[in-house]
């Protein structure tokens, strides 16, 4: 009895724990069954290209909602990030490792630059974080705007773009850094002083400022973590695409959200983990790889993906409520 | 706080002061562009500026606006322009229903109205009892051309898939239209259609899963070059060199894919020149000129090796 009631509870443990990862199982089995060609190596290796730069912008965006803020720039700052790159790949008069080496350094340093700056003013302040990164979705944008004349800056050395398109046993290079991002940010987040500060942060932000400890300091952390992976997710969709456009990654902000959120972490900040946000990424991707080989119209696409992630939200709400009744 | 105010209110009168300098005698024409942030738009003011520069006989002021449906801030453009008094008014309207009020205002003002780019909603002015010429280009007839293009390189019953632009665009819309006549007088097959919101990214990720749904697709057309970016960088990571594409706008970024042979055609609809074109028209009215009717078409043509 006692070990039937065990396990049991352990089954809804696992349930509760595997809810996410469960889901993405769901919907793989069904586009398997439904669509002819969603199994197959060459459709794998699109759609863990397609989530890439999603994924690695949702890595930093996990930072910034685990503390409970929220960054609404990081598509703006990705463009900007993205342009200044490929300005200095440009340049006259550069080898092609020299330029490659300059302009990645120059794209995740604006990246990290406008994170700092969304997490100094934000935290210095205290003003939610919601309207300083509104603010630098239009500085970004209309800075990446600037400084290109609102042109396309394209022709980048052969490398790079290979870069973009290579395959490891068929799986996207760029994905495999996209998975290494993840992994350093679980080992921050679940074994160092930095990730504890943040859960605690964003459970209880007061106990951490009277233990001693610097809450703005963690913060600015957050957020500058935020503005790298921005800047790294430049890089990538630079290599992906092989131009750099002003007007990139519009709206790409409320995707990396939406992962997120999807991958089960709490907007109130506190709660929460990069591996359901790997998830979620997943689950978009997923979604919108499969709704596309289904057949399915560009409208009830975009309503589908809507349904599926106020579907997680609820989900999670029950989950937590679930939580603490056991 | 009150040196402020003032310093607010002398900045004020400055700006009412070179407003009025206007009314001199060089006409003023008002140019309402779209979003500035798009490449063909942008480079389409530097056009008309280097036009107000050479021709030196007008007063250019321009707006553009933030994104491609902000066509609340057009409103504003037109209705400040309105209050000014400018002579001439030159708009590349963003929404072909929302901006017919506004103009026939101006029109009632007695100021004359070119209208570029994207034509007013027909219907709309009927209603509205606006008779209003339209100066732009056949994005229908320019998209056949590259429809055309392709079909002509796969023959009958080649395969094609169709990358829209914006649904809600007219544009979009007419050069969707354009290619599905392609397609019939080629007799090519469509297999899909789907809209990648004019963007690089997102043209890229929905045509590779196309490429998945589909592997025995021939061609493409993408309704702008943005788009034919997208989809030539997804056949080089598939290793495709079997699929032709086309695409339009003849974009700087495309010119090295044109010159090897990535991308089959694209259409130049010659943007820069395109606003210079329309306020000519405008002040030839103004020096009292005929006014302008029906669909003054301007050039499309053809881009290949």
């Amino acid at each position: 009895m006692d070990t039937t009631a065990n396990t049991r509870q352990g089954l809804k443990e696992l349930i509760n724990r595997a809810g996410i990862g469960l889901a993405l199982l769901g919907l793989v089995v069904f586009f398997s069954v439904f669509t002819e060609h969603f199994l197959t190596a060459n459709n794998i290796t699109n759609i863990l290209t397609q989530i890439t730069i999603n994924l690695i912008l949702a890595v930093g965006m996990t930072f910034v909602i685990l503390i409970g803020g929220i960054d609404l720039s990081v598509g703006s700052i990705m463009a900007f990030a993205a342009v200044i790159a490929g300005k200095a790949m440009t340049m006259p008069g550069l080898g092609p490792t020299e330029a490659i080496l300059l302009a990645v350094m120059a794209g995740l340093l604006a990246g990290m630059l406008c994170g700092l700056l969304n997490g100094f003013l934000s935290a210095y302040w205290s003003i939610p974080s919601f309207i300083i990164t509104l603010g630098m979705l239009n500085i970004a944008r209309g800075a990446a705007l600037q400084v290109t004349d609102a042109q396309t800056v394209y022709a980048f050395p052969k490398e790079f773009s290979e870069f973009g398109s290579s395959l490891i046993f068929g799986v996207p290079v760029v994905f495999i850094l996209a998975l290494l991002l993840v992994a350093v940010a679980w080992f921050i987040l679940n074994h160092t002083i930095l990730g504890r500060m943040i859960y605690g942060i964003g459970n209880n932000e007061e106990a951490v400022r009277l233990a001693g400890h610097s809450v703005f300091r963690y913060k600015m952390i957050a957020f500058t973590i935020c503005g790298l992976t921005a800047g790294i997710a430049a890089i990538v969709y630079m290599a992906r695409l092989n131009i750099a456009s002003p007007i990139a990654g519009i709206g790409f902000e409320l995707n990396a959200i939406a992962a997120v959120i999807i991958g089960g972490t709490s907007l109130n900040g506190g709660r929460g983990s990069v591996i359901g946000t790997l998830m979620g990424a997943l689950i978009i991707g997923v979604l919108a790889n499969g709704l596309i080989l289904l057949g399915l119209s560009d409208f009830m696409r975009q309503m589908i993906t809507g349904v599926v992630l106020i579907a997680a939200v609820l989900l999670d709400q029950y989950r937590a409520r679930y939580g603490r009744s056991t | 706080m009150s040196i402020l105010k003032s310093l607010a209110a002398a900045t004020l009168s400055g700006l009412l002061l070179t407003t009025a300098a206007f009314a001199e005698d060089k006409p003023v024409v008002g140019l309402v562009m779209k979003s500035l942030a798009n490449e063909f738009f942008q480079n389409m003011m530097v056009g008309a500026e280097a036009h107000a520069a050479r021709r030196g006989d007008y007063e250019l002021r321009a707006v553009g606006m933030q994104n491609e449906t902000d066509f609340e801030s057009q409103i504003n453009a037109v209705e400040n322009f309105i209050t000014e008094g400018v002579d001439v008014i030159v708009i590349a309207p963003a929404d072909s229903r929302a901006m017919v009020g506004p103009i026939k205002k101006a029109i009632e003002a007695g100021i004359t109205v070119v209208n570029f780019d994207v034509a007013l909603d027909a219907a709309a002015k009927t209603e509205a009892g606006l008779e209003l010429a339209f100066v732009g280009p056949d994005n229908r007839g320019g998209a056949k051309l590259a429809g055309d293009a392709l079909g002509k390189a796969l023959g009958q019953g080649g395969k094609v898939v169709i990358i829209e632009g914006n649904p809600s665009a007219d544009n979009a819309n007419e050069r969707r239209l354009g290619f599905e006549d392609s397609i019939a007088e080629y007799g090519l097959e469509l297999v899909d259609s789907r809209t990648a919101h004019w963007e690089t990214e997102e043209a890229n990720s929905v045509f590779s899963t196309m490429l998945t749904a589909n592997p025995d697709i021939q061609g493409v057309m993408a309704a702008n070059d943005s788009m034919a970016i997208g989809v030539v960088r997804a056949l080089e990571a598939a290793g495709r060199t079997d699929i032709l594409v086309v695409g339009f706008d003849n974009v700087p970024a495309v010119g090295p894919m044109i010159e090897d042979g990535r991308l089959l055609a694209t259409v130049d609809q010659f943007g820069t020149d395109m606003a210079a074109n329309a306020i000519d028209l405008g002040l030839g009215v103004v020096a009292g000129g005929p006014p302008l009717e029906g669909w003054v078409k301007t050039p499309v043509s053809l881009v290949t090796k």
